[in-house]
């Protein structure tokens, strides 16, 4: 178990949450009632996927953010 | 075996602390109360009614920023003097010269708030360095 401090980038508030080995970014995200949001580490590391682990890839009482999505781009750009 | 005092010293107060901690044990914790403030007041940005200033901030750079909330789905964020790494990234033609080298980046999907936004931003201008 580990324990979790999920940053909602927009307010400030802060959840907290307990999670299991092979809990996902989605779990985490649907227990929250955060479902047009992502989850990441901070600016420096790319957002987890929905359906990936995020259980190995914390610490336990890290601090993570969940931010709306948001994407810089035309439609004709990478 | 006789012993004579011939004077006496105080103990020196680094040495008496360290005993009298031993003695009594810690002292009651202190729980510190966490700041629950929005990312973008956290990285240090300003706000003056519906415009914040401040700065992209990243392992590589910083670059100087402006953003405008005209309304909940309409914000304008703008980098100040993109550097050469930004202007040679996949992303390059998402951003618009809006004079004096300011730029307004375009979001192809648009952040619900100011904090999300800087995020974004961010993670793109961390993508250029890396890429």
């Amino acid at each position: 178990m580990k324990h979790l401090s999920v940053v909602v980038a927009g307010t400030g508030q802060i959840r907290d949450v307990d999670i299991q080995p092979g809990t996902t970014a989605g779990d985490v995200l649907n227990q929250l009632s955060l479902s047009d949001y992502l989850l990441s580490k901070g600016a420096n590391d790319p957002f987890f996927a929905a359906a990936e682990s995020v259980y190995d890839k914390v610490n336990d009482g890290e601090k993570i953010f969940a931010s709306t999505k948001a994407e810089v781009g035309f439609g004709t750009c990478a | 075996m006789r012993v004579r005092i011939i004077s006496t010293r105080p103990v020196p107060t680094t040495i008496r602390d360290l005993l009298s901690r031993v003695v009594r044990g810690r002292g009651p914790s202190v729980a510190v109360q966490r700041r629950e403030i929005p990312y973008w007041q956290e990285r240090g940005w300003n706000r003056a009614g519906n415009t914040f200033t401040g700065s992209y901030q990243t392992r590589y750079s910083a670059f100087c920023g402006q953003i405008v909330e005209h309304s909940a789905n309409s914000i304008d964020f703008y980098l100040y003097q993109p550097s050469e790494e930004i202007r040679s990234c996949s992303h390059w033609a998402c951003f618009q010269h809006r004079g004096n080298d300011w730029y307004l980046v375009h979001m192809g999907r648009r952040p619900k708030d100011v904090s999300s936004g800087i995020l974004a931003i961010e993670r793109l201008i961390t993508e250029a360095y890396e890429s």
